[in-house]
């Protein structure tokens, strides 16, 4: 077995995860950026041993690129499987990152497959695969603001069981810095109290506040031996932000954390 | 000769009793926008504003320097209400600029901590360092300069007497070692100010307080004179207008000499103060400014435009009317069936052309908008797509076939789509404040219609559903809602003639006029709903809807309506609107348009990046 990536647990979200696996129950994650969605993804196919067959979905994604289409080799046309018809096949986790990203009509594919009927039709081949009973759809959001122009259409919706993240709470965000790079307590302890205030500006003065995969870039630099209020200053505070007046606020709560 | 030779004594005492460090001087104005950010990170209330505090009578000992010059008797100290955090206006406390500063962030991380306001004051304020501290520890290094450079400027204990000392000892062991002292000796005379503390309270209690920029709309007169802005707050001391009967009351006062800061119902037109700097002058030497509730106050000058515009008779009326509710903050509760919202659709309005002047930029956005109109098409040749390109495939086995140098074009056909799934509802402000001059040429309400103008040109070229209504109100039972074009309504000669025929009407109630253009949205199937509101201020009412009321109200609404899945967004001229547009819009929610001549340009453009 690989190795496990290491993840956090904030409550009890593994079995959860599991408890839907075994039942053969679709899952969909949501949660602000950077708070360990893909992470704990991978860390449960790793757990369950299964493959993960990971799609970041955008704009353009269209069906053919989750289910596969016709190549040219040779002066022949080819099948090439897509990710999802992939995973189907080999019994994985597909997880579609990011789901609200691809359009409507694209997510649509997933319906015979997010259901108790478990096939996934492939119009092109004629072929319909039969999910077997180890095959897992994941699906994960970030319910931010930015993105209440696109919303899920709520048939694909209440195909899902669905697992709100949120940032980890001050002691487990501490012990995931810890537990990610090595750095001592007390700073770790800093770092989350920097990212909570900074967490308090939500839709306020910053678009998007500190994820927990900032922190971790900070605490990284740290470790490497860079200056603490450096390393905040450029992981959080120039990543957060463009606004000089905001900036300057932003770094009076590092120098208050740090002293200056 | 005896009055120069008195100026001139009066500018040199107070330049050697003025303690303040004018070159190291850091007014509010300078960090207002970090410093509130700073509190608001700190876990400060995020829908406190921040203002200047008025200056306050301490009334303590004063060096014999600022008795010659008779200054020096008053600090701003800052404190924290229901609605705004107030800071001094400027600090010039200590020779270092880097302290002055230090000192602003210093009374904003205190005002941050939540601490019980109930404790005695100087409990309270070690309590608040001693919290503060603990959560920020790199605060501590810059307080204790601060605490240091503090100490040097005040009186040492030795040169007081005895029960003034023990005082001063106690807030200096206070201060030094925050958390030791419980409880402050008594003396006769009040201590000197404790400028690195807060107060829970405003420092001079005097009654209610009222904001001296509410109630009725400012109508700034033609040759306004440029008054150096300033954020400070006067301590107002709120006195019902005495009606004549009570009057002799007062001439029976010992002290009866009629000064400035006593209210006299005196039956004078709001004529304006012919010396305007002094009565600048004299407003801030005062302790109290009295302000009736009905009455104006006499900081500067205001004329308030008592002729309601006569709006009600020319508009039609459509259907019932609806009752909306409104949030009040302070209950935290939704008021039921509060406000009544009337639809109505103008009278005058005469089917009309586009105002000549207009007609050319109009054509340069219909062309530049065409080119966002919805297409969905097939591209050949992709190097990627759902589909073989049957005749690039064919082509290009012929080529080898015959032995010409094959094409390296793609052979995939590739459908893109470019619908714009998209219903736009514009919301105008048509409050009295847009009868105010907005530039030389041009008063507010005239910008808004050409910006109505253009903006209905631009999007009829795009083929985007779109509705305008404009709104005003009087006080909660009347909130007009116009309407200007409904999402049925073809963009016409009828609607530009109501677009021409809009007209400043009263006040802003904005929390309702958001929530019914929410209902009329929401009831669209596009995919993105826009709610796009023009504006030029802050929501007010004649009633309580005014201040933190009126945003929090709007706050709540467009909560609302982004539940309901529209993306509300904002345009405004409000120069100040950085102060409170962030709580309402958020970051990227909203728009300043500094030069509002330019608004009805900006306007379309800004509705292509928000859409495209």
């Amino acid at each position: 077995m690989k190795d496990l990536p290491f993840y956090q647990a904030q409550s009890s979200e593994a079995e959860l995860f599991e408890r839907a696996w075994r039942n053969n129950l679709p899952l969909l994650i949501k949660g602000p950026t950077g708070c360990g969605k893909t992470r704990f993804v991978a860390h449960m196919a790793a757990k369950l041993n299964l493959p993960l067959y990971t799609v970041a979905c955008h704009d353009d994604l269209t069906a053919a690129d989750l289910v596969g289409r016709h190549l040219i080799v040779d002066g022949q046309t080819v099948w090439n499987d897509g990710p999802l018809t992939r995973a189907v096949r080999s019994g994985g986790i597909c997880y579609l990152d990011e789901v609200v990203e691809a359009r409507k009509d694209t997510t649509v594919v997933l319906h015979p497959l997010a259901d108790d009927r478990r096939i996934l039709p492939i119009d092109r081949t004629g072929e319909v695969l039969i999910a077997p009973p180890s095959f897992m759809l994941v699906v994960s959001y970030n319910p931010g603001y930015q993105n209440f122009l696109k919303g899920m259409k709520p048939s694909t919706r209440q195909r899902f069981i669905s697992l709100a993240f949120d940032f980890p709470t001050a002691a487990q965000e501490e012990a995931i810095l810890v537990g990610e790079t090595n750095i001592d307590a007390m700073l770790a302890k800093r770092l989350v109290s920097i990212a909570n205030a900074f967490r308090a500006l939500r839709d306020h003065d910053l678009e998007e506040v500190a994820s927990t995969r900032l922190l971790v870039y900070a605490a990284t630099l740290i470790k490497d031996g860079c200056e603490p209020t450096l390393a905040c200053r450029a992981a959080l505070v120039e990543t957060l932000t463009d606004d000089p007046e905001t900036a300057v606020a932003l770094r009076e709560v590092i120098d208050a954390t740090f002293g200056k | 000769m005896e009055e120069y030779v008195g100026e001139l004594w009066h500018k040199l005492v107070t330049r050697v009793a003025n303690q303040q460090h004018v070159e190291a001087t850091v007014s509010l104005n300078e960090i207002s926008k970090a410093a509130a950010i700073f509190f608001r990170a700190l876990g400060g209330d995020a829908g406190l504003n921040l203002s200047a505090a008025s200056s306050t009578r301490h009334g303590a000992r004063r060096s014999w320097r600022d008795r010659l010059a008779s200054s020096g008797e008053r600090v701003e100290l800052s404190w924290r209400d229901g609605e705004t955090l107030r800071l001094p206006e400027k600090i010039g406390l200590f020779s270092e600029r880097r302290l002055n500063r230090d000192l602003y962030f210093w009374l904003v991380a205190l005002s941050a901590a939540d601490i019980d306001d109930n404790l005695p004051w100087i409990v309270r304020n070690q309590t608040a360092t001693l919290a503060t501290l603990a959560r920020f520890p790199g605060l501590a290094s810059r307080y204790f300069q601060l605490v240091e450079a503090f100490l040097l400027l005040r009186t040492l204990p030795s040169k007081l007497p005895s029960d003034e000392a023990a005082q001063e000892l106690a807030i200096r062991q206070a201060l030094q070692q925050p958390g030791s002292v419980h409880a402050l000796p008594k003396s006769k005379k009040p201590f000197q100010p404790v400028q690195l503390w807060t107060h829970p309270s405003p420092p001079v209690n005097t009654g209610n307080k009222v904001s001296t920029s509410n109630g009725a709309p400012e109508r700034e007169s033609s040759d306004d004179k440029p008054v150096e802005k300033s954020r400070r707050r006067h301590t107002a001391n709120r006195t019902d207008a005495p009606d004549g009967k009570d009057g002799f009351l007062m001439m029976f006062r010992a002290e009866s000499l009629f000064s400035w800061t006593e209210h006299i119902n005196v039956n004078r037109p709001q004529d304006e103060e012919e010396d305007v700097e002094s009565a600048a002058l004299a407003a801030e030497d005062m302790d109290t400014m009295t302000v009736a509730r009905d009455g104006e106050t006499n900081v500067t000058k205001l004329r308030f435009d008592l002729d309601l515009p006569p709006a009600g008779e020319d508009d039609t009326p459509l259907g019932e009317g609806v009752s909306l509710p409104e949030w009040d903050y302070k209950k935290q509760a939704m008021l039921p069936d509060y406000c009544r919202l009337q639809e109505c659709l103008s009278l005058q309005a005469q089917p009309c052309e586009l105002p000549p002047q207009l007609q050319r930029t109009a054509r340069h956005l219909r062309s530049q908008f065409q080119a966002l109109a919805p297409t969905r098409t097939w591209l050949k040749g992709q190097q990627d797509g759902d589909e073989i390109d049957l005749d690039a495939w064919v082509r290009q086995e012929t080529d080898l076939l015959i032995g010409a140098h094959p094409d390296a074009r793609g052979m995939y056909r590739a459908q893109i789509s470019q619908q714009r799934d998209l219903a736009c509802l514009l919301l105008a402000d048509l409050s009295l404040s847009t009868d105010a001059y907005a530039s030389d040429h041009a008063r507010v309400i005239d910008v808004i219609r050409d910006s109505l103008f253009l903006f209905s040109e631009a999007l009829s070229a795009t083929g985007d559903r779109f509705a305008m209504y404009g709104f005003s109100s009087l006080k909660r039972g009347n909130v007009r809602f116009n309407r200007i074009k409904c999402f049925d309504d073809r963009y016409d000669g009828l609607v530009r003639g109501r677009i021409k025929a809009i007209k400043p009407g009263y006040y802003t109630r904005m929390g309702a006029a958001i929530r019914q253009a929410s209902t009329l949205l929401a009831k669209q199937p596009q995919r993105q709903r826009l709610l796009l509101l023009l504006t030029d201020g802050k929501p007010n009412d004649l009633d309580r809807y005014e201040g933190r009321y009126g945003i929090e109200d709007t706050r709540i609404a467009l909560q609302q309506a982004r539940k309901l899945g529209l993306r509300p967004f904002c345009v405004t001229i409000d120069r100040e609107a950085n102060e409170y547009l962030p709580h309402l819009f958020g970051v990227g929610g909203y728009a300043v348009i500094r030069k509002p001549e330019d608004l009805p340009k900006e306007l379309p453009l800004l509705y292509a990046q928000m859409t495209h």
